[in-house]
């Protein structure tokens, strides 16, 4: 059932996911960004009152004219917004590796954006937010690229990161990572939702499954505030019908439908790639549970995760089948 | 009393076979009102460079080629059309299979559905010498004349240019099919027909299969099409069309030489959520490859077989498989795709798919959108397979009687 409406203010909004906004190939009469125009964003307030839906606006880097403002706290709802507009945010997303070391990502809820080669490069930036902010999301951005041969490096990238987590922990600062903490406190799937709990309104009026629908293609709408609502094949997008999926253990993946749609074209099955890399994470937060209780290091609400022999449960299928 | 019924013939190495379609040409002479490739045209026709670098690729990649034995399929629109071509591919086929210590050199067939308008020609006739040991060919013959000539119709010079001709224009196909039957039959005396029904065809089945069986071809195989091309009222027709084929299959004791798809014992009942719940496609275990040497998960998902859908392309000769493609298609299971009323069906066992059907007709691009435009010409067909079986064991128990009550009055007599 649906619970969260996502409103992007602007179609240059920063993005906190996957995918990456192309906002040259939305030609606009400012030359710039377009803005949700004013009556769109209160019919979309209106639309998520009646569907008692919670709000995520997503904010572009310029700010917002004050009438944008008084409407916006007209209805309880999360900002997420660009480290440029971070007053206010309930979710930081950090554009530019320079801004891990402001002042505003104390305690914050913070999202990078990164390819894993971006992320090597800046591990020492990554270890340093882990002591200041209260959650880190780290979203890849080259997930389609990754190679088998690769595997080694990721998990030894999530192993200095566990490492780094560890030292955290020690001070008594319980941060989340969500690619390490995640899978421990999980009992069941946590996907992303797209289409399913979450549905996506943009500056255009029209609804997609989630912002990277929108950015890719905008023809490829989910209905309108004028029209309606309309999802087609939504049942595709529950867990019970993705028949990889639905008999996995890594339970932090986001699963990520528009990538589905990429890679593999149908957006119930997800592509090798991010079936490999969740299973990475999976057994490195197997790993950094064994750690902590080593060292005698306590999160509240843990659970253990068994050891597996695969890291692509689609080598599996015939068995669950 | 089962060994007085002629089965369906079983499929080779029991359907295991890894099945390669060659797409070696999208032009037909015929211009079939029922066919589902909506995209024939006369410019692509498989090059001798395409089809090697994709037979370079497919043997050259054993491992990802596991099956034990291997079909080659040659299709259309007509794939005799380009026989020389044909031939070539069978030759280097051959050759290279051997030369490459291939496992698939001893296991092999090479497999056609025609038209059989040009199976007498002289180029078609060496080639079937030549291969006979390890070919099987269909020819489709629709009918009695009246229902082959209704669908299956000449292509005229106007129809590429989108023109239809009218009907006192149209030109059927049966005499220059049915003239090659004989010789068909002779050199492949087993060999079965393929038969499609639409909406017009059905008050023609009965006089169809009866006829084909009196032209000799011992097993009929005959579906309906999966589009949505059902008509109000056309369940019922076609559920009285096989009662009688049924009666007259029966009465005239035809069961024991003659076999016809739509009759069989096990269709036609609940199926188990989790037993139950394989594919019934074999989409994406098959591969197909075309004049531009893109690969398919099956024929019917390149372009030329689409209505209102991209091409499913999952490769091509010159970058190889992309196999996250083919995952959705080998995670397929019945009920995943198919609506609570299909899961829950009484009658659900035999009810057919094509999952490039399901693909064009669905609302979004997935292949996990089961199409259910054949419902009810199912559901008529269990009710006429019912009759047809509980007619044919009560006749054979009976039959049986008859001659166990004859031995024992024998017996009795002796003594």
């Amino acid at each position: 059932m649906l619970q969260y409406l996502i409103i992007l203010l602007d179609n240059r909004s920063v993005s906190y996911c996957h995918y990456r906004p192309h906002p040259l190939s939305f030609p606009s009469p400012m030359g710039e960004g377009v803005l949700i125009p004013l009556e769109v964003l209160k019919a979309g307030i209106v639309f998520a009152m009646k569907e008692n839906l919670n709000i995520q606006f997503v904010y572009p880097e310029e700010a917002l004219p004050v009438e944008y403002t008084e409407v916006i706290e007209s209805i309880d709802h999360t900002k997420i917004k660009p480290m440029a507009q971070a007053e206010e945010a309930d979710v930081l997303v950090l554009t530019e590796w320079q801004t891990t070391d402001v002042e505003s990502v104390q305690n914050a809820t913070c999202i990078i954006s990164a390819s894993r080669q971006e992320l090597k490069a800046n591990i020492e930036r990554v270890k340093s937010l882990l002591n200041k902010v209260a959650r880190l999301n780290i979203v890849l951005t080259d997930i389609e690229a990754f190679r088998d041969e690769e595997i080694g490096g990721y998990q030894t990238l999530l192993e200095t990161l566990s490492d780094a987590l560890i030292e955290v922990f020690k001070t008594g600062r319980m941060v989340q990572l969500n690619l390490l903490t995640d899978r421990l406190l999980l009992t069941q799937m946590n996907n992303c939702g797209a289409g399913d709990t979450t549905v996506t309104l943009a500056p255009n009026g029209k609804f997609y499954l989630c912002p990277a629908f929108y950015y890719d293609d905008p023809s490829q709408n989910a209905g309108s505030l004028a029209d309606g609502l309309n999802i087609k094949n939504r049942q595709l997008l529950r867990l019970n019908h993705a028949p990889i999926c639905r008999h996995c253990d890594a339970y932090q993946c986001k699963r990520c439908i528009w990538l589905n749609s990429y890679l593999t074209l149908d957006a119930n099955t997800p592509s090798h790639q991010q079936c490999v890399i969740a299973h990475i994470e999976r057994n490195a937060s197997r790993d950094l549970l064994a750690k902590m209780e080593a060292k005698g290091l306590h999160m509240s609400n843990t659970h253990e995760i068994p050891e597996i022999n695969y890291l692509d449960p689609f080598n599996n299928y015939q068995q669950w089948k | 009393m089962k060994e007085m019924i002629k089965e369906n013939t079983i499929l080779w190495k029991d359907g295991t076979s890894k099945s390669i379609t060659f797409i070696v040409t999208k032009d037909c002479q015929l211009a079939c009102k029922y066919c589902y490739l909506v995209g024939k045209n006369t410019q692509e026709r498989m090059s001798w460079e395409e089809a090697k670098e994709a037979i370079d690729y497919i043997l050259g990649h054993e491992e990802e080629f596991q099956e034990e034995s291997v079909i080659w399929d040659f299709i259309g629109g007509e794939p005799f059309l380009e026989i020389d071509l044909i031939d070539k591919i069978c030759d280097y086929l051959k050759t290279e299979m051997y030369r490459r210590n291939h496992h698939w050199f001893n296991s092999y067939r090479f497999s056609f559905s025609t038209n059989g308008i040009n199976y007498h020609t002289e180029k078609v006739q060496r080639f079937i010498e030549k291969n006979h040991n390890h070919l099987s060919i269909g020819i489709t013959i629709d009918g009695t004349q009246r229902k082959h000539d209704l669908n299956r119709i000449w292509k005229t010079p106007g129809m590429e240019e989108g023109i239809q001709p009218k009907p006192e224009e149209e030109q059927g196909s049966y005499k220059d099919v049915v003239r090659n039957i004989p010789l068909w039959l002779e050199q492949f005396p087993g060999a079965g027909t393929k038969v499609t029904i639409s909406s017009a065809d059905i008050p023609y089945i009965k006089e169809s299969v009866l006829h084909l069986y009196s032209l000799g071809i011992k097993e009929v195989n005959i579906n309906c099409v999966f589009e949505a091309v059902w008509h109000e009222g056309d369940d019922r027709l076609f559920e009285q069309q096989l009662t009688e084929l049924a009666d007259a299959i029966i009465d005239g004791r035809l069961y024991e030489e003659y076999a016809c798809s739509f009759f069989q014992e096990h269709i036609g009942k609940p199926m188990d959520h989790e037993h139950d719940n394989q594919n019934w496609c074999g989409a994406g275990m098959m591969l197909a490859v075309d004049a531009a040497g893109m690969f398919y998960p099956c024929t019917r998902f390149a372009q030329y077989s689409l209505r209102s859908k991209p091409a499913w392309i999952i490769g091509n000769v010159h970058d190889g498989i992309d196999k996250n493609k083919l995952r959705p298609f080998l995670t397929l299971d019945r009920c995943t795709q198919s609506i609570e009323e299909c899961i829950n069906c009484e009658v659900a066992s035999g009810c057919a798919w094509c999952q490039g059907e399901n693909y064009d007709a669905a609302d979004t691009h997935t292949v996990y959108q089961r199409a259910t435009a054949i419902c009810k010409m199912h559901k008529a067909r269990v009710r006429a397979n019912n009759y047809y079986w509980n007619k044919l064991f009560r006749k054979l128990e009976l039959q049986d009687y008859e001659e166990q009550k004859r031995k024992s009055n024998h017996k009795t007599c002796d003594l």
